[in-house]
């Protein structure tokens, strides 16, 4: 449609004004210096009004206060434990050959009723890269990106090795996410 | 030759700038022949970043290659997205079947995406001119900016957002709103920063005249996007090679006359401008509808068919376990990323997997001029000039 | 022999107040500069620089769960930096590595001896005069002392056998000498205005508050700030210690306590900086519109004595305040602007400040002449 190439303003003629070092250091503290009496006040009425959203400022204080995620958010993989009990998990190994930097390891076997489930379910957290295609790729909505993001990293690789038990995830706690899948991720009007 | 002259015995001073030093941001190595604070030559070294991304790509599937093209220009990762993604759809021959919200969708992204990245590059070359305060602002915008792209892909880096045939996922509910919120106060710190830095003296006499070159010279090294654009040739692959929806839009691009950094600079703030109102006509415009492919071969079903229809099912698990089969052939798409021409150059011999996956990364070329601009300059004049070539060592190391 | 040290043994109750208000007076100073201002600016600087740019700043420092608003982080930066491995490089220059931080220290601190913090008062019969070392040659002490203070940089430079410090060291004294001679004489129109070197004087004489420099010297004051500014080696001169070129400059070699004393010589020569600039520039001690006899008047109610010394301390609060918002508007500026070159540093120390002071002097002799 329309636009075209535009040559940028180099102000190569500056008024002698502006050559001054003077007046542009005026403004430019006076931008910061309203910023610091902004922050300075609503910092101070946060601190005596008690309320984290009165200040207007970027940063959080972390650990005490936590971001909101999006729903969209990719964190730690887990693998979602039915209400009756047992894992949604069937091993086919779809998220084993998904996953581009193979982290998944998964050995299948039966349950005594006949049903499948893996036997040993390994994710390397150590070597995840938290794409989030082995939840797209898992035909039972067993495997999902939780909004965890904590407690990831240890001092020890062995420790990431994360196996079943530390990847089962309560259905119920999973409603957002398995929700999103359903709705908006896969949602059956995407094509 | 006098006598004086003769005893006085001096030689250069050969200096380690890099890899790990503050201005060296993307792990470069400058190795300096000074004399005094004048470089007399100056040799630049690449590959402290090199992870074999293009090895990587053949072992993996068509659809396993989108989250390593995150990390090619970690700034402004989701154009690599798209780049790869136009780049398989035409070797598939499927580009005309994209549904019209996806490929808006994807311009938005896109924008977005440059305008982190240009906040990204010009608040670090502030930083390292010492004033921390206007990097702060920029980074504030552009931390706003990507809660965007976290609300619609869920990571600020990693997007892994886009796929062959559509995207992963729709815009959030709301998302217009949060633009024009988030709209407003980049706004507000671009003036800011624009009003701390654009006449101020000390940045102008630091920007000024430096790290410039001739037309020729660029053109002859293979500089793109605002790096050529700041020396005054009209070029941007939006313009010349429109993809996706740009020849729909109403956008400018901005041009300079010299290419020193303070060009560049210009270039790059007007592009943020510009960026804003491609995203706002996006927003304005987009249509409904699907965002995949209707093309069972290409896309991901959704879960609720690969339950219940079994042809779903079978094109699930065989596109996930061998990969899309994208016919024997080459090709190469160019995308204006926010560093200049982005490009893949793929190869298939048909099959799942890609033969051959070439970037073209736009600082890579850009990089290699460095030691010719900043020959004859100063020992500080590296700091703008290095930040505004903007060098991002995952992309120009791969 | 021994009758002299018996006749100066005699004379002590005579010296007795002297030495009392002697030791005084440099106590309070030492304990102003080390103890308040030398810790309690960093902690400044960081809330400061948060604030400006919405950030909150360091906080997490705590005892018990108080933090103090960040005060602690002062506890544990001191603990740190004293129990950190002193670092020296091979093939350094051992005893000048070690003298460096020493020298650039020492000066800072030296410098505020002539600043007067307080007028003069008659304290029980016995004259107080409010400054530690009342020089007839004044400022000039601290431009001498301030140019020792280099040597140290220079040292660190030169003995830390590391090419970024080199340069580091090379730019300081290239940027001190262009600088002390401009200072030396955007100063000079001061004390033609005041015709006096004592820093007492011009601090008395400021008592109108139309006399202030400030008023009487506009461009000597400008002039001033910006070479005090560039003496002080912070941002827009903190070229030789450019972290994004020379990695920290002349110190990059330097750790634990040594790192410290360069880190604490800075901010007391802010603390001096604004000292002189207050003491020249803005009154010193003075309240605008509010004469001395005013002053004790007002206090009439406590008696003479009493109220001596309630007026003492108004006035020495009055200067540490307005030294506090020097300080304030000195960060301000570190935090604002970007850096120059090292060659834009010259060019405007040499070509602009040098020619400027010298036309400020001229025009200053010029009105002088006039109005006489």
């Amino acid at each position: 449609m329309s636009g075209t190439y535009r040559k940028v303003d180099r102000n190569v003629t500056l008024t002698l004004w502006e050559r001054l070092y003077l007046p542009e250091v005026i403004r430019g503290v006076t931008i910061t210096t309203r910023h610091f009496f902004v922050n300075f006040l609503s910092v101070t009425k946060a601190y005596f009004g008690g309320k984290p959203s009165d200040r207007k400022i970027m940063t959080i204080y972390y650990p005490d206060e936590k971001p909101v995620l999006p729903e969209a958010y990719r964190g730690k993989p887990v693998l979602v434990l039915g209400s009756d009990g047992r894992g949604k998990c069937v091993a086919c190994g779809l998220c084993e050959v998904a996953c581009p930097p193979k982290c998944i390891s998964i050995v299948g076997g039966m349950r005594e009723d006949g049903t499948r489930r893996p036997v040993t379910y390994k994710l390397n957290g150590a070597v995840c890269i938290f794409c989030g295609l082995c939840e797209e790729a898992c035909p039972e909505e067993a495997i999902v990106m939780s909004d965890r993001y904590e407690g990831l990293s240890e001092y020890d690789r062995k420790l990431m090795v994360y196996d079943k038990e530390a990847l089962l995830v309560p259905e119920e706690k999973l409603g957002k996410r398995l929700d999103y899948i359903r709705r908006r991720m896969f949602g059956k009007w995407n094509y | 030759m006098s006598e004086y002259q003769m005893d006085l015995h001096t030689e250069p001073m050969i200096l380690n700038m890099g890899p790990s030093h503050p201005a060296t941001h993307g792990t470069v190595r400058f190795l300096l022949k000074l004399d005094g604070e004048k470089i007399l030559n100056c040799d630049t070294e690449i590959g402290y970043l090199h992870r074999a991304f293009e090895k990587h790509c053949e072992a993996g599937t068509w659809t396993q290659v989108f989250p390593y093209t995150d990390r090619l220009n970690y700034n402004s990762a989701v154009q690599n997205n798209v780049a790869y993604a136009l780049a398989v759809e035409k070797l598939l021959g499927v580009e005309e079947k994209i549904p019209a919200r996806a490929t808006y969708i994807r311009t938005i992204v896109c924008e977005l995406a440059r305008m982190a990245d240009h906040f990204t590059n010009l608040g670090a070359a502030t930083l390292e001119l010492g004033a921390l305060t206007a990097f702060l602002y920029f980074v504030e915008a552009r931390e706003l900016t990507w809660d965007l792209l976290e609300s619609i892909y869920g990571a600020r880096l990693t997007s892994n957002y886009v796929r062959v045939g559509g995207l992963s996922s729709d815009l959030p509910e709301g998302f217009a709103e949060h633009v024009r919120k988030v709209f407003i106060k980049n706004r507000e710190f671009w003036r800011e920063f624009d009003k701390l830095l654009t006449k101020n003296r000390i940045f102008l006499d630091r920007m000024r005249d430096v790290g410039g070159i001739s037309q020729e010279d660029a053109i002859a090294w293979g500089f793109t996007g605002p790096c050529l654009r700041s020396v005054g040739v009209e070029f941007d692959v939006r313009k010349t090679d429109p993809y996706l929806i740009y020849d729909q839009l109403d956008f400018d691009v901005p041009v300079g006359t010299t290419g020193d950094n303070f060009d560049k600079y210009l270039v790059r703030m007007e592009e943020i401008d510009q960026s804003m109102k491609i995203v706002e006509q996006c927003l304005g415009k987009l249509p409904k509808g699907p965002i995949n492919i209707n093309d069972a071969a290409v896309r991901n079903p959704s879960k609720a068919d690969v339950k219940t229809n079994i042809q779903s099912m079978i094109h699930h698990f065989k596109n996930t376990i061998e990969g899309i089969n994208v016919p024997a052939g080459e090709i190469y798409v160019p995308t204006e990323g926010s560093n200049g021409e982005m490009g893949f150059y793929l190869v298939s011999v048909g099959g799942g997997k890609p033969w051959k996956c070439r970037v073209r990364p736009p600082c890579f070329a850009i990089t290699q001029a460095m030691g010719d601009i900043v020959k004859g300059a100063f020992i500080a004049d590296i700091i703008p000039t290095f930040d505004m070539i903007n060098l991002i060592g995952g992309e120009c190391d791969r | 022999m021994g009758n002299v040290i018996m006749a100066d043994l005699a004379r002590i109750p005579e010296l007795l107040p002297s030495i009392i208000e002697m030791v005084a007076k440099v106590v309070f100073i030492f304990t102003m500069n080390m103890g308040v201002f030398a810790p309690l600016l960093g902690w400044v600087e960081r809330k400061q620089s948060a604030l400006m740019q919405d950030r909150i700043g360091a906080n997490r420092a705590d005892i018990l769960g108080i933090t103090a608003f960040g005060l602690l982080h002062t506890l544990t930066d001191a603990i740190k930096l004293l129990t950190k491995e002193d670092f020296i490089p091979r093939g350094a220059d051992k005893p000048l590595h070690y003298l460096a931080p020493f020298i650039a220290v020492v000066p800072a601190l030296i410098a505020f001896a002539v600043i007067p913090f307080g007028g003069q008062y008659v304290l029980w019969g016995h004259k107080t005069n409010l400054v530690i070392a009342d020089l007839d040659v004044g400022i000039l002490f601290v431009f001498a002392v301030a140019s020792i203070s280099t040597y140290g940089s220079v040292i660190a430079g030169w003995a830390s056998n590391n090419n970024w410090s080199l340069l580091g060291g090379i730019r300081v004294g290239a940027q001190m000498l262009s600088y002390e001679v401009a200072m030396g004489l955007t100063l000079v129109g001061v004390f033609m205005v005041y015709g006096s070197l004592r820093m007492t004087d011009i601090g008395v004489a400021q008592e109108n508050f139309f006399h202030w420099g400030i008023f009487l010297q506009p461009l000597g004051f400008i002039l001033f700030i910006t070479c005090a500014l560039a003496e002080n080696k912070r941002t827009p001169f903190d070229i030789p210690e450019a972290e994004a070129e020379l990695v920290a400059g002349y110190f990059t070699e330097y750790s634990g306590l040594k790192f410290a004393m360069f880190w604490m010589a800075e901010f007391l020569e802010m603390v001096t900086i604004s000292g002189v600039l207050v003491a020249l520039f803005f009154g010193g001690w003075q309240i605008p519109f509010v004469t001395h006899e005013g002053l004790v008047k007002f206090f009439g109610f406590l008696g003479s004595n009493f109220a001596q010394v309630a007026v003492m301390v108004v006035h020495v609060t009055v200067f540490w305040v307005k030294v506090l918002g020097w300080i304030f508007l000195l960060m301000l500026i570190r935090w604002t602007l970007p850096r120059f070159r090292y060659d834009q540093v010259m060019e405007l120390g040499w070509k602009i400040i040098l020619p400027l002071a010298l036309v400020n002097i001229f025009i200053t002799g010029a009105v002088m002449l006039m109005v006489m």
